[in-house]
């Protein structure tokens, strides 16, 4: 097998592993205010579900999860749902890692929001802005600037964590490299498909760098 | 406050009743009259050779995916082959993601409490794969003792390792190719795998620097297909597999992949 075969079948795997990340981020970061809203409400039965929820996703394991949002629904209730759809795995996976990533998210933009000091709220209150325009206009702005940090974290995290897909058969790029190594007893796809995620990181990292640089023009 | 709790635990209930007319919503079939209903019979495997790959189009060949197609012409389905993590193929059949288990299924005692098995069709053995330079020092099974084995986890080679070594120094991995590449890496002296997977794997590629140990001999076992626990396709599929080898079909099949000499014709 080849140098450029074995890119190929990476590559179609890459792409997979691109989709999952991409989809998982675009879902997880609205979903993860919601969460958090819901773990910050006065409301307290909505309050402690919310942090019940979260303490459940963030203290499983992923690999776990994905097994359930699969596997569940056709063992107890005799309905594959995933069966159906063409890409009824990936569907899985990308629920799976939405609700898993949407958690930790949650969490830490609590730890944004909470870091808002109050005096900020009472001048919002002071200047008559009502309580969607005190978070919209002066805490989520703040908030993602102090955030972007703890995020790249979880964001780097979540490239590799892509990879846990394949425990339900998503062909993602470290798959396609273990079916390469099982067809063709080739090891060296599978440290070839390591540096696929070293170069996506590094061009994340570099991604990450600018927007904390570009969001330095306020200091609090 | 005692309204809205009330509230929660209401929807609650609520989502639990919608849960369970779902459940129940699904009809009371037998196995065989859900696949021949849907037309297709969904093969759980894993890529390997020679019983389930890809050849340079890309297109699924092997000896197992000419069987499969070979029965489902005769049942009027198609069969579709559904790439799975072999560790999980139990939880595939079951949430009926698959329909069948047709990877050169290793029959054993334990597997019986969980899948129905068709008759066997193969014979294989497990045979113990070592290092070409250190071949003189196993030329027999006692050799063994005290070395250090990988094999996969759950497979019939774990059992066998085990008695050929001391428990403890038995290493279970992922997966059989993994207890190769445990010995190539020096991390195992030797690994016990299915003898079908190690006569395509072993000498070439990443593991060209091991051999079968031919002074060792080891149990034979049978493969068939893994069904439902129950499920009346067995019945269904045995009898299709009997004509299949009375009108010489899958022994043509078997040759074209090298494994007649593997072939159970009873």
């Amino acid at each position: 097998m080849s140098f450029i075969e074995v890119t190929k079948q990476l590559l179609s795997g890459f792409g997979t592993t691109c989709l999952l990340f991409i989809l998982t981020i675009l879902f997880a970061l609205p979903l993860g205010l919601i969460i958090c809203f819901g773990s910050m409400t006065r409301f307290k039965p909505l309050r402690y579900l919310t942090r019940a929820f979260v303490w459940i996703i963030r203290g499983t394991p992923l690999m776990l999860q994905l097994f359930v949002v699969f596997y569940v629904p056709g063992m107890l209730f005799d309905s594959p749902i995933f069966a159906q759809l063409e890409n009824g795995r990936f569907i899985a996976a990308l629920i799976a890692f939405v609700i898993n990533y949407g958690c930790y998210f949650s969490e830490i933009y609590r730890g944004g929001i909470e870091s808002i000091s109050k005096g900020q709220y009472e001048a919002c209150a002071v200047l008559g802005m009502t309580k969607t325009q005190t978070f919209f206009h002066v805490v989520l702005p703040q908030v993602v600037k102090r955030i972007i940090p703890p995020m790249s974290n979880e964001i780097i995290t979540l490239v590799k964590d892509t990879s846990l897909a394949r425990v339900i058969a998503v062909i993602d790029i470290i798959f396609a490299a273990e079916m390469i190594l099982s067809l063709r007893a080739l090891l060296w796809p599978l440290f070839y498909a390591g540096a696929f995620y070293l170069v996506f990181n590094g061009v994340l990292t570099l991604l990450f760098g600018y927007v904390e640089k570009r969001l330095d023009y306020y200091k609090v | 406050m005692k309204k809205k709790i009330v509230a929660v635990v209401l929807v609650i209930a609520l989502m639990a009743c919608c849960l369970a007319v779902f459940a129940s919503c699904s009809k009371k079939q037998t196995d065989a009259e859900y696949i021949l209903g849907k037309g297709t019979l969904v093969c759980g495997v894993t890529l390997y050779e020679p019983m389930n790959y890809a050849d340079d189009e890309g297109e699924m060949t092997g000896f197992d995916t000419e069987f499969a197609e070979a029965v489902c012409a005769k049942l009027g389905i198609k069969a579709k082959f559904q790439v799975i993590k072999w560790s999980s193929k139990e939880i595939e059949l079951n949430s009926k993601y698959i329909d069948c288990i047709w990877n050169g299924f290793t029959v054993n005692e334990e597997r019986k409490q969980q899948v129905s098995f068709t008759q066997s069709y193969l014979n294989n053995t497990q045979c113990v794969v070592i290092k070409s330079s250190n071949a003189a020092n196993f030329t027999n099974a006692e050799a063994c003792a005290g070395m250090r084995a990988a094999a996969e986890a759950g497979s019939a080679g774990e059992s066998a390792a085990k008695g050929l070594t001391a428990e403890a120094n038995v290493t279970s991995v992922a997966a059989q190719i993994t207890a190769l590449t445990e010995v190539t890496s020096g991390t195992a002296d030797f690994a016990v795998v299915d003898v079908i997977l190690a006569n395509s794997m072993v000498g070439k590629g990443a593991y060209s620097d091991l051999q079968i140990a031919t002074g060792i001999q080891l149990e034979a076992e049978e493969y068939a297909v893994g069904f439902r626990k129950g499920s009346d396709m067995v019945e269904k599929v045995n009898k299709v597999i009997d004509e299949l080898l009375a009108d010489g079909t899958l022994l043509t099949i078997a040759q074209k992949y090298g494994v007649d000499g593997q072939l159970i014709t009873k």
